[in-house]
C-alpha cells in the first residue's frame, strides 16, 4: 500500500524540478575578463554535475557596481533558496552581498581576492582562491630562495588589487632579508611604462617584481624586452592568464615567471588536462586560475549535494568542515572561509606562450606558505 | 634612454592629438560634447585587432598601414550612425539630451565589444613591421613610434587643409558656426553634420588603431581616452584645432616626462593641477579666444 501511495505521490508531483544554482558574476565592466573566467568555471562544473543531481546554472551579469550585485542576489534569492550561489570575484560586490547571504542563510562560493571578505565573521562565505597573504609569500620566497635575488624592485598597480599586493610583498621581502630597493605605483590607464622602468633600473635591482593587471603586465614585459633588460621578471597572477601571454611574442617572455593559484594550460595531471580540454570545447577559450578555482568551488558544493546536503545550511556545514581534492589543490576551510592555501610559480621558456609550473608552495600556515 | 623617452612622448602625443582632433571637430559641428568619442577610439582599436588576424588568416600578416584605410571607412560609417541615432533627433533639444545619448552610445559600444569579442586585452598589428631603426647618435627607435608620428602628422595636416583650404571645408565650418544662415545659403546642414561625425569618428578610429598596437585595447579603454581628449581641448582652448593638438602633446609630456622625473601619481596630480590653474587663470585655454561679454 505504501508503495502505491509513493508512486501516486510521485506521479502527482511529476519529475523533480532542476535545482538552480545562481552564478552572479561581472560579465561587463572592467572585470569582465576575469568574471567571464569565473562564470565559465561555475557553468562547466554544473554541466559536469553527477548524474544523480538535477542542477542548472542561472547566470546573471552583476556589472561592477555593489548595488547591481546586491540586487542580483536579492532577486535570485527571492525566487527560492538555492543550496549555494557562485558570487562575484569583485571585492566591493562581495562586501555588498555578504549581509544578504547572512540574512537569507545561503553560502556564497567565490574566487574574490579581497582579504576582508573572510575577516568579517560571516559564516556564509567561502573563497576558493588563495589570498595575497598566500600568493605573495610564495612570490617573495621564489625570488629570494630559488632565484637568490636580494635587490627586488617592485612596480605595482595603484588600484586596490595593487595596493594589497604591495602591502604583502613589502614585509615578505623584508622578512626574507631582501628589502625592496624600489617601489612605485602605476595607474592602470598609464600608456607608457618606460619612465617607471627607467627609474626602477636606476635603483640597481637584480630582479623586477610586478603586481599589475593583465594589459599593464604585458606592456611592462614588452617594454623591458624592447629596452634590452636582462633582469628576471617575476610577475603577479595576471601574467599566467593566457590572454596576457597572447599579447606578447614568446621571445619577449623569456625569463618571465609569475605567481598563481594554478595554471590549467600547463597541464600536469590527467584531471587538469581533461578540464582544460572540456573548457576549450565549451567556451572556445583558454582557462585560467580563476576558472579552475570557481570550478573547484562549485564541484565541492555539488559533491556535498551528491552526498545528501539538500539545504543551504547543510551545504555550508559541508564546506566549512570538509576537505575537497580539487584540480588546483586540496581545499579546506581555515575557519573563516578561506579554502585555498597553496600557490604555484610558473615560468616561460622563451619558446612558447604556455608556462611550466616550476614550484609549488602548499599548505599555508597563518597566511604564509610553508 | 632620454631620447627614447622623448620619442615615446611624441608618439603618444601624436595619437592623443588624433583623439582630441576628432573630439573637437564634432564639438565644433554639433555644439555638444560627444561622450562616446573615447569608445569610438576603442572601437577603432578593436577593429584593427580583429581585422589584423582575419587578414593574416586569409593572406598572411598584413601591416596596420594597409588596414588603416578600411578602419577609417568603417569608423566613418559608425560615426554617421552615431549622429543619426544620438544627435540629429535631439539637435533642437537642450545640450544635456545629447550628452546623455552619447553616453548611452558609449556604453553600448563598450558592452557590444565586450559581448562580441570578450574582455581580454587585444593588440592591433603594427603600422609597418614592428622592428627598430637606428637614428642619428646611435639612438634606436621603434619603427612603430616613428610610423605613429608620421601617420598622425599626415592626418592632422589633412584635416587642417580640408577645413582651411577647400570648398567642402568652408561649407562644413559654415554649417557648424551658424546652421540657420548656412541653410539659408543653400548648404545642406544635415549632410554637413553627418560628414563631420564621419570624419571625427574616422580620426577616432585612426587613433585607436595607432594606440592599440603599442598599448593594447580593451572594451573599457574609452573612458580614460575621453577624459584625456576633454583635458586636451580645455587646455588648448575649446574649439581650437591647434589648441587640441597642443593640449594632447602636453598631456603626453606630463605622462612621460613628469612621470620619468618624479612618479606617475605625481604626474597625474600635476596634470590636474595645471588644468585647474588654466581654468582659473586662462579659462579660454592656451590658444582659445577670450569670450567677449556683449551689453
Amino acid at each position: 500500500m505504501s508503495c502505491v501511495s509513493a508512486l501516486f505521490a510521485a506521479l502527482v508531483a511529476g519529475p523533480a524540478a532542476a535545482e538552480s544554482l545562481p552564478v552572479l558574476v561581472p560579465l561587463t565592466g572592467f572585470l569582465s575578463l576575469e568574471g567571464t573566467s569565473q562564470r565559465n568555471g561555475a557553468v562547466l562544473a554544473v554541466k559536469e554535475a553527477p548524474a544523480s543531481l538535477s542542477v542548472t546554472a542561472e547566470v546573471v551579469d552583476t556589472g561592477t557596481s555593489p548595488e547591481a550585485a546586491a540586487t542580483a542576489l536579492e532577486r535570485a534569492l527571492s525566487r527560492g533558496t538555492p543550496p549555494a550561489v557562485a558570487a562575484s570575484m569583485l571585492g566591493t560586490q562581495m562586501l555588498a552581498m555578504l549581509p544578504l547571504a547572512q540574512d537569507y542563510k545561503v553560502p556564497l562560493v567565490t574566487v574574490s581576492g579581497t582579504a576582508s571578505i573572510t575577516e568579517r565573521g560571516n559564516p556564509w562565505v567561502f573563497r576558493f582562491f588563495p589570498g595575497d597573504a598566500v600568493t605573495k609569500s610564495a612570490h617573495a620566497r621564489y625570488v629570494v630562495e630559488e632565484l637568490h635575488k636580494t635587490r627586488p624592485a617592485l612596480i605595482y598597480q595603484t588600484t586596490a588589487y595593487g595596493q594589497s599586493g604591495k602591502a604583502h610583498l613589502e614585509p615578505a621581502f623584508a622578512t626574507l632579508g631582501a628589502p625592496l630597493v624600489f617601489a612605485e605605483g602605476v595607474d592602470p590607464a598609464a600608456k607608457d611604462l618606460l619612465p617607471v622602468l627607467t627609474k626602477a633600473l636606476e635603483a640597481k635591482p637584480d630582479v623586477l617584481v610586478l603586481h599589475l593587471h593583465s594589459a599593464p603586465t604585458a606592456l611592462m614585459v614588452r617594454t623591458a624586452a624592447a629596452a634590452g633588460v636582462s633582469l628576471p621578471i617575476v610577475a603577479g597572477s595576471a601574467m599566467h592568464q593566457p590572454s596576457t601571454a597572447a599579447l606578447l611574442e614568446p621571445a619577449e617572455l623569456k625569463g618571465v615567471c609569475a605567481e598563481t593559484a594554478a595554471s590549467p594550460v600547463s597541464g600536469g595531471t590527467p584531471a587538469m588536462e581533461a578540464f582544460t580540454a572540456a573548457y576549450r570545447a565549451a567556451f572556445n577559450a583558454e582557462p585560467d586560475a580563476f576558472a579552475v578555482g570557481q570550478y573547484d568551488g562549485m564541484r565541492m558544493v555539488l559533491d556535498a549535494m551528491g552526498k545528501g546536503a539538500k539545504t543551504p545550511e547543510q551545504v555550508r556545514a559541508a564546506l566549512a568542515s570538509g576537505t575537497y581534492e580539487g584540480l588546483a589543490m586540496t581545499y579546506r576551510s581555515d575557519g573563516t572561509g578561506n579554502m585555498a592555501h597553496s600557490a604555484a610559480i610558473v615560468c616561460y621558456d622563451g619558446a612558447s606562450r604556455v608556462p611550466a609550473v616550476v614550484k609549488r608552495y602548499d599548505g599555508a600556515v597563518n597566511g604564509a606558505v610553508k | 634612454m632620454l631620447a627614447q623617452l622623448v620619442l615615446n612622448g611624441a608618439a603618444l602625443g601624436a595619437a592623443y592629438a588624433l583623439v582630441a582632433l576628432g573630439f573637437v571637430l564634432v564639438l565644433n559641428a554639433a555644439g555638444a560634447v560627444n561622450f562616446a568619442h573615447g569608445d569610438l577610439v576603442m572601437a577603432g582599436g578593436m577593429l584593427g585587432a580583429v581585422l589584423g588576424p582575419m587578414a593574416a588568416d586569409a593572406v598572411g600578416p598584413v601591416p596596420g598601414a594597409v588596414l588603416l584605410p578600411l578602419v577609417l571607412l568603417l569608423m566613418a560609417g559608425l560615426g554617421v550612425l552615431v549622429a543619426a541615432v544620438a544627435y540629429l533627433p535631439l539637435r533642437r533639444k537642450p545640450p544635456v539630451a545629447v550628452f546623455v545619448t552619447t553616453i548611452a552610445v558609449g556604453i553600448m559600444l563598450q558592452n557590444g565589444a565586450n559581448t562580441l569579442l570578450g574582455g581580454e586585452p587585444r593588440a592591433a598589428p603594427p603600422l609597418l613591421s614592428g622592428g627598430t631603426v637606428t637614428l642619428w647618435g646611435g639612438v634606436t627607435a621603434p619603427e612603430q613610434s616613428l610610423a605613429v608620428i608620421a601617420a598622425a602628422a599626415v592626418l592632422i595636416a589633412l584635416q587642417v587643409w580640408v577645413f582651411g583650404h577647400t570648398h567642402t571645408g568652408r561649407r562644413l565650418r559654415a554649417a557648424a558656426q551658424d546652421p540657420d544662415m548656412a541653410r539659408a545659403c543653400g548648404i545642406p546642414v544635415t549632410r554637413m553634420v553627418l560628414a563631420t561625425f564621419a570624419i571625427g569618428s574616422a580620426y577616432a578610429g585612426a587613433a585607436g588603431l595607432l594606440l592599440a598596437n603599442q598599448y593594447f585595447v580593451t572594451p573599457h579603454a574609452g573612458g580614460d581616452l575621453i577624459l584625456k581628449a576633454y583635458i586636451a581641448v580645455t587646455v588648448g582652448g575649446w574649439g581650437s584645432v591647434p589648441g587640441a593638438v597642443l593640449g594632447a602633446l602636453l598631456i603626453a609630456g606630463f605622462e612621460v616626462g613628469v612621470s620619468a622625473a618624479l612618479s606617475y601619481p605625481v604626474a597625474q596630480g600635476a596634470l590636474y593641477l595645471t588644468l585647474l590653474l588654466m581654468l582659473v587663470l586662462r579659462p579660454q585655454g592656451l590658444l582659445g579666444e577670450a569670450a567677449r561679454r556683449r551689453a
